[in-house]
């Protein structure tokens, strides 16, 4: 509900009656008190915003010489310096607070929360609204890990692609990549801006569990988030995630999982049509649209667990549905990192991979995990082989199927040559 | 001046001449403009040390070339040399005695170019492009050290082909900086980490990102007694973040604050936000110039807090920026940095080098 700003100041004249909430009127006020640190800083900030809403929240204009600077006030305090967020404190009722996710919590977290959820829907706006960089990674919070489905692609490193295509003839891949990047920054953000119940815990896992992690939180909470900035990779992996998420949901496909977000790398070829560029761009881990459990997973695997690739996320950025919550942590191990069973969505069915992504790329333009798409990826399922031939292999993912275990974010998108398989 | 070709034909004399012939926006602050500039955008510009008389400038472009001028009190700039790279070469760093130049491009090597004799030669070797490299001069030990989108962090004994030591990052590198004996490198993923250099380089700290966004530039700042004590770091989403090492009180000291955006005289109207492509500390006052993607340069003062200028807009991002050892002159680079993706992207577009006198408009403001 909207907070009641009379009340705030103290002059509601409906008083029970009102229908916005009543901050602590509801004997939630003695939970308020509590200096935890960090909800009695969110609330401060919160009746900061809120009752700015009646002054005039004027950023500090930064443009005037020897203005102060805008951001003057936020220091460490885990809020954002987006002070004017108080005009979207009454936009998101629909959150649903006292629905189940939350109910066990205290009214001071509850209100952490829904400051966060705000926070990041301003942020989202304003993302969209700002015309800056949009592969980037974000965090609501400042100290906090980044939240997942977004990419880090760094200016230099897109203009590097542009120009390898170039040189190499294959313009159109290029330009379909960056369509295909840009569709699922678009659909992460406006998931992230209409927040329905799954995407919220989804989301709010990952701030927790990011905190939670303390040491890895930076690194790692983060570097799960990388999508695959591959296109030909969204395509496939829309589809063939959306099909495993269920399977790794419930913790039994693992093997599954796996062989499906190889399919998505045998279409790196799309991208990278000499496949050698795929190194600079293809920062592996794969989005994880649902939160924690896969980015939990994936941290231990990054923190030199034996768990090899990170794949075992299905999860992807443009999937606004179901969440893995948490139950799965399934070690994400040797079935990868064999490569064994990895079901052959191979490389060589490249140029057919190519030939796929440009049309289910208009699908899922329109951000639906089509259905048409799950029928042509398992189709072209079968016709691919398992294994790579070794010549087939840039040296980066020859150099990652024979280490011993994989880095993040050079994982080979491609099954590995049948060579150097120890099993 | 045969050595780049054909000249920029606004004269060797770098005064500026412009505002009468056309009506383009590309030098609105009447900066001097640096002659024979580089064909394709400008990734990294770069003075000489104070051990090198007179002043040099270095700037890489991704035409795969590094150019050198000579900088001369009047303004005058001279084209000296220039060297290839088989790509991009999107960093380069001075050698302390000024005899040596490196450079870090996108063909995953890095090379030595001695400018007495001309030559280059490789240093460095990666697995995908060399994003960042600094010279690193110990008191037991000198060092290149190249951090690169492979992740790894190396250094560098120029004489061997091997590194001398392998530092793992958590994800790509994407800007560093090293004032001895810190270091401070930000990765992709937000990622940031301190590093110490004394008797061998090695990781200090993991420090959590204080913005929100991608990380773009960083640069090291030192306190009065001229130690380095902390860094501003840039990101995309127009914002920079002053983080000191080991302050008295972080909540207090550590702070961010916005720029390069656009100016929302209406504030409620969403604000066009921009990258903030370089930040560089003035070497005598301690204050500090960012440019940004919105083709502004700006100064600011950060221990007072406040911003002592802000400049025009030009026609094109500024992508790189840096002073010359004594703080007498500032050297920003027009072009464009992509990021606006390849659309924007206009081959033809003239690339320009502006060098400004910066000894007055950098003086701190009196803290009120």
């Amino acid at each position: 509900m909207a907070i009641c700003q009379f009340f705030l100041q103290g002059r509601c004249r409906f008083g029970d009656r009102c229908w916005n909430e009543h901050p602590g009127a509801r004997g939630a006020g003695g939970g308020r008190q509590q200096p935890q640190q960090q909800s009695s800083g969110n609330n401060r900030r919160g009746w900061n915003t809120t009752s700015q809403r009646y002054s005039s929240v004027i950023q500090p204009s930064s443009f005037s010489k020897s203005t102060p600077w805008g951001g003057s006030r936020d220091q460490e305090k885990p809020s954002f310096d987006s002070f004017d967020s108080g005009a979207s404190t009454n936009r998101k009722e629909g959150f649903g607070l006292s629905e189940n996710p939350f109910a066990s919590l205290s009214p001071d977290e509850q209100k952490d929360e829904k400051k966060l959820l705000e926070g990041i829907v301003k942020d989202m706006e304003v993302w969209e609204s700002s015309g800056q960089w949009m592969f980037s990674v974000y965090s609501p919070v400042k100290k906090k890990p980044n939240i997942s489905g977004f990419t880090d692609i760094s200016p230099e490193e897109l203009r590097l692609e542009y120009h390898n295509f170039l040189t190499s003839n294959n313009l159109q891949s290029y330009l379909n990549s960056v369509q295909h990047l840009i569709n699922q920054w678009r659909n992460r953000v406006n998931e992230l801006k209409s927040l329905n119940i799954s995407t919220k815990v989804a989301l709010l896992s990952d701030v927790k569990d990011g905190v939670n992690q303390a040491a890895p939180a930076f690194g790692f909470g983060s570097s799960q988030a990388a999508t695959f900035v591959s296109p030909g990779f969204p395509v496939n992996n829309s589809s063939s995630d959306n099909a495993q998420n269920f399977s790794f949901k419930t913790n039994s496909g693992f093997a599954t999982a796996s062989s499906g977000s190889p399919a998505g790398f045998g279409s790196s070829p799309a991208f990278g049509a000499a496949a050698s560029t795929s190194s600079a761009v293809s920062t592996s881990a794969p989005a994880f649209g649902f939160g924690k459990p896969e980015v939990t997973s994936a941290a231990s695997f990054s923190f030199k667990s034996p768990a090899a690739s990170s794949f075992g996320s299905p999860g992807f950025s443009g999937l606004p549905t179901s969440l893995a919550t948490g139950s799965i942590r399934a070690p994400v191990t040797p079935a990868f990192g064999s490569g064994s069973s990895v079901a052959g969505f191979g490389s060589p069915g490249s140029h057919s991979h190519t030939a796929f992504s440009k049309p289910s790329s208009d699908t899922f333009g329109n951000s639906s995990i089509s259905t048409s798409l799950l029928a042509s990826s398992s189709i072209f399922a079968t016709d691919n082989v398992l294994f790579t031939p070794r010549d087939k292999l840039t040296v980066e993912e020859l150099e990652q199927f024979q280490s011993k275990k994989f880095t993040l974010g050079k994982i080979p998108l491609k099954p590995p040559p049948l060579e150097l398989l120890n099993i | 001046m045969s050595l780049f070709g054909t000249t920029s034909g606004f004269g060797t004399s770098g005064t500026s001449m412009f505002g009468s012939a056309t009506t383009d926006n590309h030098n609105p602050m009447k900066d001097i403009e640096v002659t024979s500039s580089p064909d394709d955008s400008i990734g990294c510009l770069s003075f000489s040390p104070p051990t090198l008389p007179g002043n040099f400038l270095i700037a890489g472009s991704w035409a795969n070339d590094v150019r050198c001028w000579e900088v001369q009190d009047s303004g005058q700039t001279i084209p000296k040399a220039q060297q290839m790279h088989t790509g991009p070469v999107l960093d380069v760093c001075w050698s302390d005695d000024g005899s040596k130049v490196f450079t870090a491009s996108c063909d995953k090597t890095a090379k030595m170019w001695d400018l007495s004799s001309n030559q280059a030669i490789q240093i460095a070797q990666h697995d995908a492009p060399v994003k960042t490299i600094h010279w690193i001069k110990a008191p037991n030990y000198s060092c290149v050290m190249t951090g690169s989108w492979d992740k790894t962090l190396k250094f560098w004994d120029t004489r061997s082909s091997n590194p001398m030591m392998v530092l793992q990052l958590p994800e790509r590198c994407y800007c560093a900086d090293v004032i001895y004996p810190m270091a401070v490198v930000a990765t992709a993923e937000r990622g940031l980490i301190v590093y110490q250099l004394e008797n061998q380089p090695s990781e200090f700290r993991r420090i959590e990102s204080p913005l929100k966004h991608q990380h773009r530039c960083v640069a090291i700042f030192k306190d009065k007694q001229n130690k380095p004590t902390g860094f501003a770091l840039g990101s995309i989403e127009g914002r920079v973040a002053i983080h000191y090492i080991n302050p008295p009180n972080p909540a207090k000291d550590n702070f961010t604050f916005k720029c390069h955006r656009s100016n929302g005289t209406n504030t409620s109207a969403p604000q066009d936000i921009y990258a903030v492509n370089g930040i560089a500390f003035h070497p005598v006052h301690g204050t500090l110039a960012t440019v940004g993607s919105d083709g502004r340069f700006s100064f600011w003062d950060k221990d007072a807090r406040t911003k002592l200028k802000t400049s025009e807009q030009l026609d094109q991002p500024i992508s790189a920026c840096c002073f010359n050892h004594n703080g007498n002159i500032f050297a920003y680079a027009s072009s464009y940095d992509w990021s606006k993706g390849h659309e924007f992207y206009n081959p033809q577009k003239k690339n320009y080098i502006f060098l400004r006198n910066a000894a007055e408009e950098l003086k701190p403001r009196n803290k009120k």
